[in-house]
């Protein structure tokens, strides 16, 4: 195992965002190359990396990222562009029939800039305090401040809500793996997974180094980004618990059935019968279980249920999926105004969750599992069946327990893609192999 | 009267590519062939590792758990193999898991006999295997909207209503 080499890698990949937290993506257009250039010139001193990860210097940082059209404008030479995965080269929008962003969810309908309509340059910002944040804002600002030809497309910002939790009411943010190398102890139940499945340069799980496009100075401590903005109809979501059960209690327990956890954030593999928040608030007991021992059928953590999909930890070991292959980083954050408790009317306001999804291998990290177990149900034999949640509702709009033996039907489509990509984050010294190498025509 | 050609098209299966290809698609089921070159001598090696490799088949596909059927077939005197398979499910998001879990079933076979395999665990046989992947021009698939798991489904419970009815009569 060798060290990470944390002063060459963007502070996002390895840092979980502050609590709470205030955040903002700022989205750039580049209609002349040699401004965005001179934009990297001015930012790069200012990026800040992973190297303070045990004792951050400041509570906020600045990344940038960018996408492949972005690069090409850049003007990174052809066979070097070629060279990126393809679902980076080819951007999410037009991987949207694979990975059921379809209907309300089509990229016609989104909100967000992607590759092709005005995402070239995303800088994320994340930050524990709002004036901290808003020093990070002006050294963007500053940055792009004079520069012919770079404009400003969108602004999205994210935080906390003062519930402390997601728009439905969920505790997030608890379970990630740990990236060997990345300094401090894993926490109980925390997957190792090789530094490679998140920062190329280092060995994966397949035992190869990940590896990017062109020379290593390019690609080397950078890595890819699953960018998605999922709108949350936070009013369908509670009349779907108020019309399938027959009591406060009910209602909870169905919610926690459909995310494998209780609200407070309490997994239902530790605690099954009812929510216990002093569980939920421990780092060593709220992440350490598995399922194929004790509850292989779902019985108390549904085999549909959002954590047992986007995570089946040992479940499916020994059958055709590797676990290891398919591990995500999260980082994500909700946006806009929390709705009321009590409303169950849509009042029309835009919330939701963006979340960044880290991964070296774009293929078979985020588009996998978005597509096979998120949208289908064939791994868990459950057909068509998609994640109550994050699944697409064109296909199945079901969920089942065997714990009463139920199946729910009619479930809407909770969360609606608003906007998505696929990004490049270059390490330090791939900013600077751009600045070096790359001659605008 | 014979039915016409337009009469017995009515039938058509709606058959499409998998994702980012290789392969065809009826419903679940995919199809895929691979045709690789073989080594001077690989006809020998083969025809003395066939026999073993048949018979770990049960072992390993049940592994895999997704396969339908799966042939091997050397032929043009000992130069060329083609190897083909119908699965349930997308392709190219499962090579690196299929590769994985049948790995060393296929590496007692195909090295020195198929032209480039070196080991399933070796980046450059895994690209090999995706550029020698061919899809159909024509493919039928028989109850296209069952998966393995399913049909195994069924028959458990197909098992458990017979038993009722045999302990009710
Ligand atoms: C609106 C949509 C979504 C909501 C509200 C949501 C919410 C949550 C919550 C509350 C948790 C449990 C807390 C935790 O472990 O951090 C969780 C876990 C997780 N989610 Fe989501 N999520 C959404 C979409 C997605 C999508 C699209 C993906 C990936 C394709 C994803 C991947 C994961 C993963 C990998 C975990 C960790 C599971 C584990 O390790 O046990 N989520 N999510």
């Amino acid at each position: 195992m060798s060290a990470l080499e944390l002063s060459d890698i963007q502070g996002t990949v390895l840092r979980g965002r502050p609590m709470p937290y205030y955040g903002t993506y700022l989205v750039f257009t580049v209609q002349n190359p040699r401004s965005a250039l001179t934009l990297l010139e001015r930012l790069l001193p200012k990026v800040t990396t992973a190297a303070d990860w045990e004792a951050p210097a400041e509570n906020a940082w600045i990344n940038v990222a960018f996408s492949h059209a972005g690069l090409s404008k850049l003007g990174l030479p052809e066979d070097v562009l070629s060279g990126f995965p393809r679902e980076v080269r080819q951007g999410m929008a037009a991987r949207s029939a694979f990975l059921g962003d379809v209907g309300s969810s089509a990229p016609e309908n989104w909100d967000m800039p992607h590759a092709g309509n005005g995402l070239d340059i995303g800088l994320l910002i994340m930050a524990g305090s709002i004036a901290l944040r808003d020093d990070k804002i002006a050294i963007g600002h500053a940055a792009v401040s004079g520069l012919p030809g770079i404009v400003a497309a969108h602004r999205l910002d994210v935080g906390l809500p003062p519930t402390m939790r997601e728009h439905f009411g969920f505790v997030d943010g608890i379970s990630r793996p740990y990236i060997e190398g990345q300094g401090g102890t894993p926490l109980p139940g925390q997957p190792i997974a090789k530094a490679g499945e998140f920062v190329l340069g280092y060995e994966n799980e397949l035992g190869e180094i990940a590896s990017g496009p062109g020379p290593q100075e390019l690609w080397r401590n950078g890595t890819y980004i699953a960018l998605r903005k999922l709108h949350q109809d936070v009013a369908a979501f509670r009349r779907f618990l108020r019309d399938n059960a027959n009591s406060p209690e009910g209602q909870e327990l169905l919610a926690a059935q459909m995310m494998g956890r209780w609200r407070s954030g309490c997994p239902l593999a530790k605690s099954p019968e009812r929510d216990d928040p002093a569980m939920a608030n421990d780092p060593l007991r709220n992440n350490d279980f598995l399922y194929l021992k004790e509850d292989p059928d779902g019985r108390v953590t549904p085999a549909g249920s959002h954590i047992r999909r986007a995570n089946p930890r040992d479940a499916l070991d020994g059958t055709v999926v590797d676990m290891k292959l398919h591990r995500l980083l999260r980082r994500g954050s909700a946006y806009g105004g929390v709705l009321p408790e009590g409303v169950m009317e849509d009042d029309g306001a835009d919330r939701g969750l963006v979340i960044a999804l880290i991964n070296a291998n774009p293929g078979r990290q985020f588009e996998f599992v978005q597509s096979q177990w998120m949208n289908d149900g064939d791994f868990i034999s459950e057909g068509d069946r998609t994640d109550p949640f994050a699944g697409r509702k064109d296909k199945a709009d079901d969920f089942v327990t065997l714990k009463p033996r139920k199946r729910y039907r009619g479930l809407s489509q909770f969360a609606t893609t608003r906007g998505g990509e696929h990004l490049f984050l270059p390490g330090i010294g791939g900013l600077k192999w751009i600045l070096g190498n790359v001659k605008p025509a | 009267m014979a039915p016409t050609p337009a009469e017995k098209a009515a039938l058509a299966q709606n058959v499409t590519n998998q994702p980012d290809g290789p392969g065809k698609r009826i419903g679940k089921r995919g199809e895929v062939h691979v045709i690789g070159n073989v080594l001077p001598g690989g006809g020998k090696l083969f025809r003395e590792r066939i026999a073993q490799f048949q018979a770990e088949a049960g072992y390993w596909e049940t592994h895999v758990g997704t396969v339908h059927d799966f042939r091997v077939l050397m032929f043009d005197n000992d130069t060329r193999i083609l190897i083909s398979a119908i699965y349930d499910g997308d392709f190219l998001p499962y090579l690196a898991d299929v590769i994985n879990q049948a790995g060393p079933w296929f590496d007692m076979l195909m090295p020195g006999v198929w032209e480039g395999y070196t080991s399933a665990s070796d980046t450059a046989t895994r690209k090999l295997i995706g550029r020698q992947a061919y899809t159909a021009d024509a493919f039928y698939a028989g109850y296209p909207d069952l998966t393995t798991k399913d049909i195994a489904k069924m028959r458990k419970l197909r098992d458990a209503v017979n038993a009722m009815l045999d302990s009710a009569s």
